[in-house]
């Protein structure tokens, strides 16, 4: 009987616990509804900015300018290209084209997603958007499998009639390409011109005087991750006279032979003069062609290296639309020609690769032009040039963090070198605050973990610098060929690595992994070939198709990424291109290949990041990229027995976009965060499901994800929007299903420490330049609500352990996460009434290092934290000091207070008409010694009195980071002085008065009111 | 920016017993309006006036705000003075300069659009078909962790610049409660032309009978806001005239 009672009851208890685990399962928290106040900021840099892939202008204000970029989005400018703000943040970033109705100019807008100039390192769209109120609020329209948007048409008779160049997948075969039509604005499309499953619409254009015309260039392609191909039997140009419906070649006068890209542009002054670039096989024809018969006939113009150059990369042209003879052709500099193609000369000097322009559209001389480093204007027609400052599009392949305090940011950028920049800097973060230590295009960028060594290289570790900074001192110390080993294959992006173990040590992978323990100068091949070293795969020379195109971008067969384990310099991992996963145990004397342990990842899928553990040595994780095969699923993988077995950590597919990067939170191991090519993604549970983030992080491509172990800001750097960095990602550790239950949860964080900073900053340039916000500095008290607070009042208080309330603030009310920052300040003091402001009373004083309360009223409830304030001690002050310093403000500040009174009472008595007019007299004498009567708050200044001088030296008493000096003390000695002379004079005068006549309220009402 | 100070009034809230699978754009505005008291209710208003508290660094600055069909200022407390701002008679719109302490106009276009502005009181939904608006619900977004409906409400068109322009606000409601819990409008001039100003709105309490948020955060959107606390709010308060007079002769020593 017992035995069946314990039985059944054991029984109970595990049916119990499942229901519990049950219901835990169901508690899953989503935790995208939780972010509340955690917001990224955006730090730039702008000084180098990014790709631009199209510009557009208003075709009736001059004023209004587009920018679309390659990796950043899209840009407006309402003066003429001054500055420009962003428009498209919430959807893709990577972008194609862009388009204006011609007939709604002001609201109607289509950006095509996708860039259509395909290097190795271009991101992907995912189809058309249409905006119906100048920018702000955004639609997708279709083509979502477009991957890249080449053109967009609006009829300039109809809006309703749009066509859309697709230029379509890149890396693989797809059927959504070539030139759609929608008839009725975007809701549905008709593939009007379609030749096969890797064959796209490069360039499309209408004829400004009959929009029946329309010019196609249809472009064959492909990329993979160790070879390019621009052309073939199908690319061509194309014609139609009815508005689609039919397409035929116009190739009288064109080369021979295979086409690659293709570019066209219509004279819109002279609609049948046209301008046509043409790839084709043999070199002497290749170059610009022109037609003046609307493309009945061809005749080559020119075959300068300037038109005829990377075809795949520029192709843009642009016809002045006041002077059929002025043609702009995209290239490395830019081409200009004013005699119709005849000759042509270089654009100004301004950042190389140039891809789109436009002219004003009511002076040609003014000039707007794309290229990898931004957006430049000219006032004279191209010979000028100057950039516009603002816009923070750089694209960084990697970042690392430094732990400098405030910490720096390294990284690499796409053809725009290496940098380094700090996390904060007074006034904010701008151009002048980043240092460049690399050319070319940049890659890793590492600082010497513990001295100031900057390590940095450039594409395909043609270069690898050390920098020592403080000597100023640079050296190459990339590893050269040596005896016994076949020549190294270093990939386009080549991985270094500094090690946690050693701080000396450098790791560089080629298809070897090489190790120098002395900081670059010597180095040792640690490892076999670990790549497949597949031939096929190695034909770089041979890259690029109708145009040779050999940059190393290519270069495959790789080592991609090295990591040695934060807890074990013997455990080292490299991932290749290729599709290897290798590690070692022993420091590299031996290495295992264990991919075939991952099921689920196609064979060959380019290993993009490894991620050791830094809470078990055994323990890594893996990031997947199959993008080059045309795969854009994300894949990450973990293991915790060196790689003998693997679980997917994304398995309910709930990632959008390929996977780059991966990053463990130092402190919780199931706190992930996932850079992919759409933005960033965020686990609480080890990678079980997965939350977007999109506070202040557009879907960019996230290349590079660090985590600043002191101040637990995650840094990301992005492939078009520069560095950005979420602070202090510690309330992310506490969020789970207990803590939601409670109706207000304050993180656990509750020590603070007072920085004194200062120092200066100029605000030149800002209103031009690109500024990026620093962290806070304030005591941000942090608290998680299940639910938004909207009815009802909530209130939020400082208080000493006593219960006296120090401050007021204003509580955060979002679901999820809230942070109140109080800046550790009391109440400013009580000012006397006068004729003018006083400036130093809107000094608050900072609080003394101590105990305090945070109190928080919602409702009926009270919800309470002690935090513990102590200083940072930059000042180094001692604690006698500090306590001589506050004792000295409130000296002050009580006395401010008493002044204030003081003339309360004496307004009073001199307005109250029974007072005796002789004693109102004397009240006035005394009053106007006491505060200024009379001046204004600027140059009509009046002679300061003692209550503008008691409140300057409070507020320089209490704004300094210092004790008081000597001369404050003695300035303070004056004005006590003062003060009790005033006292004397006042309590005289009142004496005389009738007690009756006395204002009723007192001291602490006054205060307190 | 201009629209942002005087919304304020826009939520009143009676009942929570609404639909939930409220779907147009009218049912929304509907439940909004209907269940906050209705049209006859709201009609009744006829002024508002408000104690708002700004803290800034421990300096808690009281302002004083009026509002009613035709007239309206605020009043700011400094340092024991009286400062006013964006004070309209229904003809002068003015504010104090606050280095030389007098009285500045504005322009024709800042009144025209105080004029239409005013014109909404007490609330744009308030007979917005009557008064020629439109409204739109643009789906559904998530604020600050809640789902709300996003309403874009079109109005008459302002002149700024010279130029005619489009006067849109977009509203969040709550869809639990129907109450708007945040608002975006597009900076039409200025140097900060086409960035989005964003007010979030919490904290809603009953006055005589109806419920207004008496916590707002003003800004940029996606960047932390200027919060204000409103103590409290009177409904129908008569106001002097001297309160929205422009102070055309004062003078040094009539001041003193």
């Amino acid at each position: 009987m017992l035995n069946k009672l314990s039985t059944i009851a054991s029984g109970i208890v595990f049916l119990c616990v499942s229901l519990s685990l049950f219901s835990q399962e169901k508690k899953e928290v989503k935790l995208e509804n939780y972010f509340g106040d955690l917001n990224a900021r955006q730090i730039g840099p702008a000084v180098m900015s990014g790709r631009i892939s199209d510009m557009e202008n208003h075709p009736n204000d001059p004023m209004i300018i587009y920018a679309g970029s390659a990796g950043g989005g899209v840009w407006k400018s309402n003066n003429a290209g001054t500055t420009f703000y962003p428009i498209f943040d919430d959807h893709t970033q990577s972008i194609g084209a862009l388009e204006l109705d011609p007939n709604d100019p002001d609201n109607t807008i289509y950006v095509g997603t996708g860039e259509p100039w395909p290097r190795n390192s271009v991101s992907i769209g995912d189809g058309l958007y249409k905006s119906t109120d100048g920018g702000n609020n955004w639609n997708k329209i279709g083509l979502e499998n477009s991957e890249r948007i080449a053109n967009i048409i609006v009829n300039p008779e109809n809006s309703d009639e749009i066509y859309v160049a697709v230029l379509g997948a890149l890396w693989s075969d797809n059927n959504e390409r070539g030139v759609f039509k929608s008839t009725d604005g975007g809701e549905t499309w008709e593939n009007i011109l379609f030749l096969n499953d890797s064959t796209g619409c490069a360039d499309l254009a209408i004829d400004p005087s009959n929009p029946k015309i329309l010019y196609a260039s249809m472009w064959e392609f492909r990329r993979t991750a160790w070879s390019f191909n621009s052309g073939g039997e199908n690319s061509a140009l194309y014609k139609s006279t009815d508005g689609g419906e039919n397409w035929f070649k116009i190739h009288k006068g064109f080369p021979e032979g295979k086409l690659g890209r293709l570019a066209i542009g219509v004279s819109k002054s002279n609609p049948n003069t046209l301008y046509t670039v043409i790839e084709s096989e043999k070199n002497k024809d290749k170059g610009l062609y022109k037609s003046t018969d609307g493309g009945k006939n061809w005749e080559q113009k020119n075959n300068d290296f300037g038109i005829t150059v990377r075809p795949f990369y520029f192709s843009r042209i642009v016809v002045d639309p006041k002077d059929e003879n002025v043609v702009v052709k995209a290239g490395l500099y830019g081409s200009i020609s004013k005699d119709g193609g005849e000759t042509f000369e270089n654009l100004g000097n301004m950042h190389a690769d140039i891809h789109d322009m436009v002219f004003d559209i009511n002076n040609s001389d003014i000039m707007y032009v794309g290229t990898d480093g931004g957006v430049y204007r000219s006032w004279n027609k191209g010979v000028t040039m100057e950039i516009v400052e603002n816009l923070p599009l750089s694209q960084f392949y990697h970042i690392s963090v430094d732990n400098d305090q405030p910490y720096n940011i390294y990284g690499g950028l796409q053809d725009n070198g290496s940098w380094y920049g700090p996390s904060f800097a007074s006034g904010g973060i701008s151009a002048k605050h980043w240092n460049a230590v690399g050319q070319g295009d940049g890659f890793r960028v590492l600082r010497h973990p513990a001295k100031n060594i900057i390590y940095s290289e450039m594409q395909g570790a043609e270069n690898v610098w050390r920098y020592d900074v403080e000597n100023d001192l640079v050296k190459t110390i990339q590893p050269l060929p040596v005896e016994g080993y076949e020549e190294y294959r270093f990939n386009w992006n080549t991985p270094i690595e500094t090690s946690k173990n050693n701080s000396d040590r450098l790791y560089i992978g080629s298809q070897y992994v090489h190790r120098s323990d002395d900081t670059g100068n010597t180095w040792e091949i640690i490892s076999p070939d670990l790549t497949t070293n597949d031939p096929a795969k190695q034909n770089q020379e041979d890259s690029g198709g109708l145009s040779m195109d050999n940059s190393g971008a290519e270069n495959h067969t790789t080592i991609f990424t090295i990591t040695e384990s934060p807890l074990n310099e013997n455990i080292i991992w490299a991932g290749t291109d290729d599709g290897n996963i290798q590690v070692t145990k022993n420091g590299g004397k031996s290495w295992k290949n264990v991919i075939g342990n991952v099921s689920g990842v196609p064979k060959n899928t380019w290993v993009y990041h490894i991620e050791a553990s830094a809470h078990d040595e055994n323990t890594a994780y893996v990031v997947f990229d199959g993008h080059t095969f045309g795969d854009m699923k994300a894949y990450a993988y973990k293991t915790n027995d060196l790689g003998k077995t693997w679980t997917n950590i994304i398995p309910d597919n709930d990632v959008t976009g390929f996977a780059r990067n991966i990053q463990e939170d130092y402190e919780n191991p199931n706190l992930l965060f996932l850079g992919t090519e759409l933005g960033l993604y965020i686990s609480i549970n080890g990678g079980n499901t997965w939350s977007k983030f999109t506070k202040n992080i557009p879907p960019v491509a996230i290349h590079y994800i660090e985590l600043q172990s002191q101040t637990n800001d995650l840094v990301m750097g992005t492939h078009g929007r520069g560095v950005i960095i979420i602070d202090d990602i510690s309330p992310l550790r506490e969020i789970n299903a207990d803590n939601l239950s409670n109706k207000l949860y304050f993180f656990e964080k509750d020590k603070f420490e007072i920085q004194e900073f200062g120092g200066f900053s100029d605000s030149f340039g800002r209103e031009t330049q690109f500024f990026g916000a620093n962290p806070s500095l304030s005591c941000q008290i942090q608290y998680l609500l299940p639910k938004r607070h909207t009815f009802g009042k909530m209130t939020m208080e400082i208080q000493d352990m006593d219960g006296n309330k120090i401050t007021t603030l204003n509580p955060g009310k979002s679901k999820g996460i809230n942070t109140v920052n109080w800046s550790y300040n009391m109440r400013t003091p009580k000012i006397a009434k006068a004729k003018t402001l006083s400036f130093g009373g809107f000094t608050s004083p900072t609080v003394p290092a101590g105990d305090y309360k945070v109190v928080i009223k919602k409702g009926r409830d009270t919800f309470e934290k002690v935090i513990y304030v102590s200083y940072k001690n930059n000042a180094k002050l001692s604690n006698e000091d500090r306590k001589f310093q506050f004792e000295t403000i409130m000296k002050l500040f009580n006395m401010t207070e008493e002044l204030a009174y003081m003339v309360f009472v004496i307004d009073e008595l001199i307005s109250n008409e029974n007072t005796d007019y002789k004693i109102s007299s004397k009240l006035d004498d005394l009053k106007k010694s006491l505060v200024i009567t009379t001046g204004d708050n600027y140059v009509g200044a009046a002679k300061k009195q003692l209550r503008e001088k008691m409140a300057d030296l409070y507020s320089k008493v209490a704004s300094s980071y210092d004790k008081p000096s000597s001369n404050e003390l003695d300035n303070l000695a004056l004005i006590e002085e003062q003060m009790n002379l005033a006292k004397k004079s006042y309590t005289k005068i009142i004496k005389k008065i009738n007690p009756e006549l006395m204002p009723k309220k007192t001291f602490d009402a006054f205060i307190n009111e | 920016m201009k629209n942002l100070n005087y919304l304020l009034l826009t939520a009143f809230v009676l009942f929570f017993s609404f639909s939930v699978n409220a779907q147009t754009v009218d049912e929304i505005i509907e439940n909004y309006i209907e269940n906050t008291g209705g049209a006859e209710n709201w009609a009744k208003v006829e002024s508002v006036k408000m104690n708002i508290t700004v803290n800034q660094m421990g300096m808690e600055i009281p302002i004083e705000q009026y509002l009613s069909p035709e007239r309206t200022y605020s009043k700011i407390s400094v340092q024991g003075q009286e400062i006013k701002q964006g004070v309209f008679d229904g003809e002068t719109l003015w504010s104090t300069n606050f280095m030389s302490m007098k009285a500045e106009k504005s322009d024709q276009e800042d009144v025209q659009i105080m004029k239409d502005e005013l014109a909404e009181f007490p609330d744009p939904f308030l007979n917005y078909k009557k008064n020629g608006f439109t409204a739109e619900l643009m789906g559904t977004e998530v604020v600050e962790g809640s789902d709300t409906f996003k309403v874009k409400l079109t109005k008459k068109p302002m002149v700024v610049d010279g130029e005619e322009v489009p006067n849109v606000s977009i509203y969040y409601f709550d869809t639990e409660n129907f109450v708007p819990i945040m608002m975006h409008e597009e900076v039409m001039s200025g140097p900060g032309k086409g960035m989005i100003m964003e007010a979030k709105m919490s904290d809603y309490q009953e006055v005589e009978g109806l419920y207004m948020p008496f916590s707002m955060s003003q800004g940029v959107k996606d960047q932390p806001g200027q919060p204000l606390t409103i103590t409290s709010i009177e409904l129908n308060i008569e106001a002097d005239d001297s309160e929205f007079k422009f102070p055309e002769t004062v003078t040094e020593e009539e001041n003193n």
